[in-house]
C-alpha cells in the first residue's frame, strides 16, 4: 500500500468532515443494525424450528379446541415418536404488562418431545412428580427472581381462573421465556367448557421421512368430527403467527433501505466536496504523470477507508451496547437482541457498497479532466 | 440589517448537488417519520371511530377481549330489560353477538393470519352506523351464508363472493361485501348469530351491545351492569372499550417512530453540517466583504442560519412527497386483543404533515448552529485574507 499514507493524509485534511461523515455512518449503521436484529427475531420461531416435529391445531383457527382424547389416537399413527398437549393458558402473572407464554403439557413426556429443554434430573423429577408443580425459563428467572419452591399464581382472562403453581425447576435451552405445568392439573380447575380440551398437541416423528405421511394422516383421521384437525410441521406453524404481522416486515425493509440511501447521500456528498477541493491537485498529480486509475483510485481508498472506520465503530458500538445490556429479556417474545453474524456481515458490505457507489461518479469525473481543466479549476 | 433574502436562494443554487444531496438525506428521514406515523394513525382513526357514542358493551367480568367473553342467554334476558336502553317499538335496541375465528391465507402466500368470524343479530346493523353492502346481498338469517368486509376479500385468499369457507363441518357460502366506514367492523366476517351458534354448539354469547337512549343513561346503565355482583359482567361504552385497544399496537408505533427518526435525524443533522462547514468555508472572503459593507455579525449568523432552514424545508417538502403516496393505502396487522387481523388505511394526516416540516425545520436550525456561529465570528481581516 504505498498510497496508503496518502489516503490517509487526505482524510486527516479536513478532520471536521471526516469526524462528522463518519459519525453519520456510524448512527446510520447502528439503525440498521438494531432494525435487522428485530427482524431476525421476528423470524426465530421458525428458524429455531426443530423439524421432527409437528403441531396440530383446530382446523378452522386456533379460537376453537380439540378435545384431549385425540392425543391417543395421535399417538397410534405410524412414525409419532410421541404427542403431548401444549395448551396455550394466557395466564396472567400480576398484571398484564408482565406478558409470558405459559402453556399445559403433558410433563411426563414433555422432555421426550422438546429435547432441546434442558434441565438438572432431580428438577425433572419434582416437575413431573408434583401436579401442581411448573418450570420456567431461565429468562423468566432474570425477570421475576421465580426460584424453586415459590408459589406463583396466573390468571387466565380466557379461562376466568387464577391458579397457583409451585416452581420445580428452572430450564435453559428453547424459548426461555415461558411457564410450562401439568395440562392434568389444570384439566380439573378449569370451566365446564374447557374441560379435557386443549389448544394445539405437539408432536415429535420418528424421522423426516415421517412427517409430511403424519400430518396427512392425522388430519384425515378427524375430518368428518366436530373437531377438524390442521397438523403442520413446527416451522410452518410459526410462520402462520409471523405473516400474521401482515406488511410490518416489508415495512421494515423500506426504512432500511432508506437509511442505507440517505447513507449513500451522504457519504456522496462528502465526497464530492472532498474531490471537488482537491481539483488542481489532481492537475498537478497528471502533470507528474500519475495515471488516471491511480488517481481514481486514491479517491476510491479515501471514501472506502472513511466508511471502513465507521462501520467499525458503528458495527462494535452496536455489539457492545446490545451484549452488556440484553434489550430481549424486555421485549415480550423477544428471546435475545444480540445482532446476528449474518447482520453485522450484511451491515458491513451495505457499508462498502455506500463507500464504493458515492465515489464512483466524482472520481471517475475528476481523473478524465485534461491537466490545463483541472488546473484552471477555481476550487 | 438582514441580508436580503435573495441572498441566500441565490447561494442554494450555486450548489445544486450538495443541496439536493443535504435535502434528501433530510427528507428520507422526515419521510420515515412520517410513514410510521401515518401508520399508527391508521390504527387510531380506525379504533377511535369504532365505537358509537351511545352505544355500551358487555362482556363477561375478566375478560380482557371479546373473544374470551361470555355472556349466558339467561344474563342476556337480565340485561334486555333494563331502564336506559334505547327501543324500537317494543324491541329494546339490543344485540347479542358471537365471536370467533377462522385463519385464512393471505393473498398469494401459503399463510395468512386469524380474520374475525361475527356472528350479528337481526338489531345488530341498527347499532352501528357506516354499514354498506358493496356487492351482493345480505345473508338471509338462519342460513349458513356470509357476508365479508370488502378489505378482508381484497387481502385474503377464498372470501369472494360465492366462495365457501367452512366452519366444523357446516360449509358456509359468502354472499356479499360490505364496508363500514373505516370501522374496525371492516376486518370481519358477519354471519347469522344463531347459525354460527349451532355450528359451533355454543349456547353463549361472546358480547351484548345495548344503544342507551342519552348519555345519563350510558353512564348509569354501564355502572349498574358492572357493579351488579349477582351478573358477573361487565359494561362500558362502546367508545372506551375500542379505545383501550388503540394504546398497545399505535403507542408501540409512536415509539419506534421517535427512535428512529431521532436517529436518523442525528446522521442527517451531521450531512447538513458538512454542508454548512463547506459552504462557510467557500464563502469565507464574501463573508469578509460583507462585515466591511456594514452588515453585522449576527445578520451574517441570521443568514447561514436562514440558508439551512431553507434547505431543510425543501427536505421536508421531499419527504412529504415520499411519504404522501401512503395515504388511504390499506395494511393490516394482528390486533393481539384478539389475535386476529385488522385492517386499516395509513393516513397522512394535515396535522402530521406539520409536525413532519417542524421536525425537518428543526434538524436544519440544529445542524447549521455551529456552522453559523462559526461564520459570524471571522474577523474581517482574516476573512478577507483567506484564499
Amino acid at each position: 500500500m504505498k498510497y496508503g499514507k496518502l489516503i490517509l493524509k487526505n482524510i486527516l485534511r479536513n478532520k471536521r468532515r471526516t469526524l462528522l461523515t463518519i459519525s453519520s455512518l456510524v448512527v446510520s449503521l447502528f439503525l440498521i443494525i438494531t432494525l435487522a436484529t428485530i427482524l431476525t427475531e421476528f423470524s426465530r420461531g421458525s428458524e429455531s424450528s426443530n423439524p421432527l416435529r409437528l403441531v396440530t391445531r383446530h382446523a378452522v383457527s386456533l379460537g376453537f379446541t380439540l378435545p384431549v382424547a385425540q392425543q391417543q389416537r395421535i399417538a397410534t399413527v405410524p412414525g409419532v415418536k410421541a404427542v403431548i398437549p401444549f395448551s396455550w393458558f394466557g395466564g396472567i402473572y400480576k398484571d398484564e404488562k408482565n406478558f409470558f407464554a405459559n402453556f399445559a403439557v403433558d410433563a411426563a413426556k414433555f422432555r421426550e418431545v422438546m429435547p432441546e429443554i434442558k434441565m438438572s434430573e432431580d428438577q425433572w423429577q419434582a416437575f413431573i412428580n408434583d401436579r401442581q408443580g411448573a418450570i420456567v425459563g431461565q429468562k423468566l428467572v432474570k425477570l421475576y427472581g421465580f426460584q424453586p419452591g415459590q408459589r406463583v399464581t396466573l390468571r387466565s382472562p380466557i379461562y376466568d381462573r387464577s391458579v397457583e403453581f409451585i416452581i420445580r425447576g428452572v430450564y435453559t435451552g428453547g424459548d426461555e421465556k415461558t411457564l410450562f405445568f401439568h395440562h392434568d392439573y389444570i384439566n380439573e380447575l378449569v370451566p365446564a367448557w374447557a374441560r379435557d380440551q386443549v389448544s394445539t398437541f405437539s408432536i415429535l416423528a420418528n424421522s423426516a421421512a415421517d412427517v409430511p405421511r403424519i400430518a396427512q394422516t392425522v388430519d384425515s383421521m378427524f375430518i368428518n368430527t366436530d373437531a377438524p384437525t390442521k397438523t403442520e410441521t413446527e416451522r410452518d406453524f410459526a410462520i402462520s403467527f409471523e405473516t400474521m404481522m401482515g406488511g410490518v416486515k416489508q415495512f421494515m425493509y423500506g426504512i432500511i433501505a432508506a437509511i442505507t440511501f440517505s447513507l449513500l447521500l451522504i457519504m456522496a456528498n462528502t465526497m464530492a466536496m472532498s474531490v471537488r477541493e482537491r481539483t488542481k491537485e489532481v492537475g498537478l498529480l497528471k502533470a507528474l504523470g500519475f495515471q488516471r486509475g491511480t488517481i481514481a483510485g486514491l479517491f476510491v481508498g479515501e471514501s472506502l477507508l472513511v466508511t471502513t472506520i465507521g462501520a467499525l465503530i458503528g458495527i462494535g458500538g452496536a455489539m457492545l451496547i446490545f451484549k452488556s445490556i440484553d434489550l430481549g429479556l424486555y421485549i415480550p417474545n423477544f428471546q435475545s437482541f444480540v445482532p446476528s453474524a449474518q447482520t453485522l456481515l450484511i451491515s458491513f458490505l451495505i457499508s462498502i457498497g455506500v463507500g464504493l457507489l458515492s465515489v464512483v461518479y466524482s472520481a471517475y469525473r475528476v481523473s478524465g479532466m485534461t491537466i490545463a481543466e483541472a488546473l484552471r479549476s477555481t476550487e | 440589517m438582514a441580508l436580503p433574502l435573495k441572498y441566500n436562494f441565490r447561494n442554494i443554487t450555486v450548489r445544486k448537488s450538495s443541496t439536493l444531496a443535504t435535502a434528501f438525506t433530510i427528507g428520507l428521514t422526515v419521510g420515515v417519520f412520517l410513514m410510521v406515523m401515518a401508520l399508527a394513525r391508521g390504527i387510531d382513526l380506525t379504533l377511535t371511530s369504532s365505537g358509537e357514542p351511545l352505544n355500551v358493551i358487555v362482556l363477561r367480568e375478566g375478560s380482557n377481549a371479546e373473544l374470551n367473553s361470555s355472556v349466558t342467554r339467561e344474563q342476556l334476558n337480565d340485561l334486555i330489560y333494563l331502564d336506559g336502553i334505547e327501543r324500537e317499538g317494543d324491541k329494546p335496541l339490543a344485540a347479542a353477538e358471537l365471536m370467533t375465528l377462522i385463519y385464512k391465507p393471505r393473498k398469494g402466500m401459503s399463510q395468512g393470519s386469524n380474520v374475525t368470524i361475527r356472528g350479528i343479530g337481526p338489531m345488530s346493523n341498527k347499532l352501528r352506523s357506516g354499514y354498506k353492502t358493496v356487492a351482493g346481498r345480505m345473508f338471509q338469517p338462519g342460513m349458513t351464508e356470509a357476508i365479508v368486509s370488502r378489505r378482508i376479500a381484497e387481502r385474503f385468499q377464498g372470501l369472494d363472493i360465492g366462495d365457501k369457507f367452512r366452519i366444523q363441518t357446516i360449509d358456509y357460502t359468502v354472499v356479499g361485501l360490505f364496508d363500514a366506514g373505516g370501522k374496525a367492523f371492516e376486518s370481519e366476517i358477519w354471519v347469522d348469530v344463531n347459525s354460527l351458534g349451532s355450528t359451533t354448539k355454543r349456547d353463549n354469547f361472546s358480547t351484548v351491545l345495548l344503544r342507551a337512549k342519552d348519555q345519563t343513561a350510558l353512564a348509569s346503565l354501564s355502572k349498574r351492569i358492572t357493579d351488579d355482583q349477582r351478573l358477573h359482567l361487565k359494561a362500558m361504552p362502546e367508545r372506551t372499550f375500542y379505545e383501550d385497544q388503540q394504546g398497545a399496537a399505535s403507542g408501540f408505533l409512536k415509539g419506534v417512530a421517535v427512535f428512529i427518526s431521532f436517529i436518523m435525524a442525528v446522521g442527517a443533522g451531521f450531512a447538513g453540517m458538512n454542508t454548512m462547514y463547506a459552504a462557510v468555508a467557500r464563502r469565507t472572503k464574501e463573508i469578509g466583504t460583507l462585515r466591511v459593507l456594514g452588515f453585522k455579525r449576527r445578520s451574517i449568523l441570521a443568514a447561514f442560519i436562514l440558508e439551512s432552514v431553507a434547505i431543510a424545508v425543501i427536505g421536508a417538502g421531499i419527504g412529504i412527497v415520499l411519504a404522501l403516496p401512503l395515504n388511504f393505502v390499506s395494511t393490516g396487522t394482528a390486533n393481539f386483543q384478539n389475535f386476529s387481523e385488522i385492517a386499516f388505511n395509513f393516513r397522512v394526516t394535515p396535522d402530521l404533515m406539520l409536525s413532519a416540516l417542524i421536525f425537518g425545520v428543526a434538524i436544519g436550525f440544529v445542524g447549521s448552529l455551529l456552522p453559523s456561529l462559526r461564520a459570524a465570528r471571522f474577523k474581517i481581516v482574516d476573512a478577507l485574507r483567506a484564499s
